[in-house]
């Protein structure tokens, strides 16, 4: 480029950017491990206590500092959210996978409203979802609870699934199925030799984005959750109602590791495919 | 002879139409027959569209015929779907299985069929070196060249003994080298194997190097078959003689007697031909590069003469072409051998020239009246 400082520019651009994006979370990595019971901003000393307290391990804190009263609350949560992501997963992944490969196969009348149709709740926004699902519910007597959170998440995620996998289905030579059956394979084997090892990587992908939207999504699930059936994000909220406290870094340091060992996986399918 | 020369294929009457998306029908293929004999290697020859993917697309299966049917081995396959039918296809983009080694490629078909594994072994080590793939068993087909791909292909192919393997443009991918060497390779095994080739191509040379018989289509129509050298000297068809080698085409009516003929073309040239059309016949006189010489000093009636004007001489290795330009204005092409290229080498450009050939020996077409 012509004008060295048009380059030096654009670094200060990209720097500006990776701090925007990135001080806050390092920020509450950091102060996760800060053992100021007042003001966490003030660095005091390094301390695994929120940790333990959040597992309710005996620590040296101060009570009152405290304010994840149960632990058994806090777990029950996180099963709860567990609960709901691997059942959503699973489910909109085989449906997802099943409607692109059907999409992409046939032709039929209606086909580009259809897929309208599937990209919709993509950019639908969260509480309209959430408001419709619950009015839904409600209408037709469907008791709020895990089951309800499965069925709206589902409704949503089917979607993401379906979006992953037509892209890779989109990049697939068709000719390949043809190949295979030329070769005597007939429907089933080529689909499992040919076709599901080829699009694998965006069945995983789709899967593995559906399980973490899942896991924390908040807005949809907070309409629909039931009394016994927060899960984490849910229980987190109600936490910070009552005023933000050190703990609640920790727990956003442990979902910031889970999450990224889920990309992480994410990532390494798409590396070996 | 007897019946015993039983054809492997038969295709009867063939019609396929596809709608077309800007409406009305795309007829693809058009009352085609044909037969494909034990042991023999036959090319579809013809332009690009003219159908000839279909008619393999028919015969593998993965289109139906709208009438008209398919016999493999003396048998209807209709309704038989792709995966049961003996027949193998080599793609024209090759379709290889991207997550598989070549050998995974390769012993495919006999995995899926059943195969032992020591069976398969046996004949996957057999079929890589008659493609002289040997050692290349573990690489994936991104990691192979374009020459490769196409022998894996081959290979995954022939290894599961096809009555009848159907090749698809094979060699089109490849440049101008590796494809006349790929040529005379897929001959040779074809004689080895012994199995029937249907080969399409859109490359007259090719077709002619290549086959025991060759079927011309245009428009989804067969327009001869024939074996190369009948295709050549002795073409049906107007379209036949310009697709199939150079030459001058001049088509018209048959003028005075049925002893001396002259065929006199549109735009008024004269030119005297061999016996055997009458007066009034319509006809078309397919002239050859090779055909054409030197007028001779004082030559008799068994030559005919075209005079004309040389515009320039090409170098061709072995001989030269001379391409000259009669009076109205066409082009033609004069590749003498011997004393008579000598002959013609010592005009110079600008030149006029007196083209001649012998009157029997060009062929004509005659559609009698
Ligand atoms: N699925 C289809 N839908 C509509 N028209 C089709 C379809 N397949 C082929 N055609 C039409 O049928 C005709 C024959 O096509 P085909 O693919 O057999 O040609 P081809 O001889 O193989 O040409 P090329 O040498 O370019 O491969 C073409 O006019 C093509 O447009
Ligand atoms: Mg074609």
């Amino acid at each position: 480029m012509k004008h060295p400082w048009l380059n030096r520019l654009l670094s200060v651009h990209g720097l500006l950017f990776l701090f925007f994006v990135y001080a806050p979370i390092i920020i509450v990595v950091v102060y996760s491990f800060n053992s100021h019971p007042v003001n966490m901003m003030v660095w005091k000393d390094f301390t695994f206590d929120w940790y333990l307290s959040i597992f309710g391990q005996p620590t040296e804190l101060n009570e009152q500092t405290l304010y994840v009263e149960s632990t058994d609350q806090l777990l029950a949560a996180v099963k709860n959210s567990l609960l709901v992501a691997g059942t959503t997963t699973t489910f909109s992944t085989l449906v997802g996978t099943a409607m692109a490969l059907a999409v992409y196969r046939y032709y039929f009348r209606l086909k580009p409203f259809y897929q309208g149709l599937l990209f919709m709740p993509m950019v639908m926004p969260d509480i309209v979802l959430g408001i419709a699902l619950l009015v839904f519910f409600v209408n037709f007597s469907i008791k709020l609870g895990l089951m309800s959170i499965i069925i709206g998440h589902c409704t949503f995620l089917i979607s993401y699934v379906f979006i992953v996998v037509s892209a890779r289905l989109a990049g697939m030579d068709n000719t390949l199925e043809e190949a295979s059956a030329d070769l005597g394979a007939g429907p089933w084997i080529t689909f499992k030799r040919v076709t599901l090892p080829l699009i694998l990587p965006g069945v995983v992908g789709g899967a593995l984005l559906a399980f973490i939207i899942s896991m924390d999504d908040l807005v949809i699930t907070y309409f629909i959750a039931g009394v016994d059936s927060t899960t984490l994000p849910v229980f987190i909220y109600g936490m910070l109602r009552r005023g933000v406290k050190p703990e609640i870094n920790a727990i956003a340091t442990l979902m910031l590791v889970f999450s990224f060992l889920i990309a992480s996986l994410g990532l390494y399918f798409r590396k070996r495919s | 002879m007897t019946q015993a020369a039983e054809s492997i294929v038969e295709v009867k009457e063939a019609v396929k139409r596809f709608p077309a998306p800007e409406g009305g029908v795309v007829t693809a293929l058009d009352s085609i027959s044909l037969k494909v004999q034990q042991g023999q290697f036959v090319t579809l020859l013809g332009p690009s569209g003219c159908g000839k993917t279909t008619l393999l697309r028919t015969i593998s299966g993965f289109e139906d015929l709208d009438s008209g049917a398919v016999l493999i081995g003396g048998e209807s396959v209709l309704g038989v779907p792709p995966y049961r039918r003996p027949v193998n296809t080599v793609f024209q983009n090759y379709a290889l299985f991207p997550h598989l080694s070549v050998s995974g490629n390769v012993v495919y078909g006999l995995e899926v069929a059943g195969i032992k594994k020591t069976e398969r072994d046996h004949r996957l080590k057999e079929a890589l070196e008659r493609v002289g793939l040997s050692g290349f068993e573990r690489r994936k087909p991104a990691q192979l060249s374009g020459g490769q791909q196409q022998r894996v292909a081959l290979a995954r192919a022939i290894i599961n003994q096809p009555k009848l393997l159907l090749l698809d443009e094979p060699l089109s991918a490849l440049d101008r080298n590796l494809r006349q060497s790929m040529q005379l390779e897929l001959k040779s095994l074809q004689h080895d194997l012994g199995i029937c080739f249907l080969f399409v191509t859109h490359d007259q040379e090719e077709a002619l190097t290549m086959s025991d018989q060759v079927v011309v289509l245009n428009q989804g129509r067969i327009e001869q078959i024939g074996p190369p050298d009948l295709l050549y000297h002795k073409p049906a068809t107007r379209f036949v003689a310009e697709f199939i080698g150079d030459s001058a085409i001049f088509s018209g009516r048959i003028q005075n007697t049925e002893a001396s003929p002259v065929l006199v073309t549109e735009d008024g040239l004269g030119i005297p031909v061999g016996r055997g059309p009458k007066p009034g016949d319509h006809a078309t006189l397919i002239i050859r590069p090779e055909n054409l010489s030197l007028a001779p000093p004082n030559p008799d009636d068994s030559v005919s003469i075209l005079d004309a004007v040389l515009e320039q001489s090409v170098f061709r290795g072995a001989t030269h072409q001379y391409v000259c330009v009669l009076p109205n204005g066409t082009s033609i092409s004069a590749t003498p051998t011997g004393a008579d290229d000598e002959a013609f080498s010592r005009v110079s450009p600008g030149d006029s020239v007196q083209l001649a050939f012998r009157r029997n020996i060009p062929h004509l077409i005659i559609e009698s009246q």
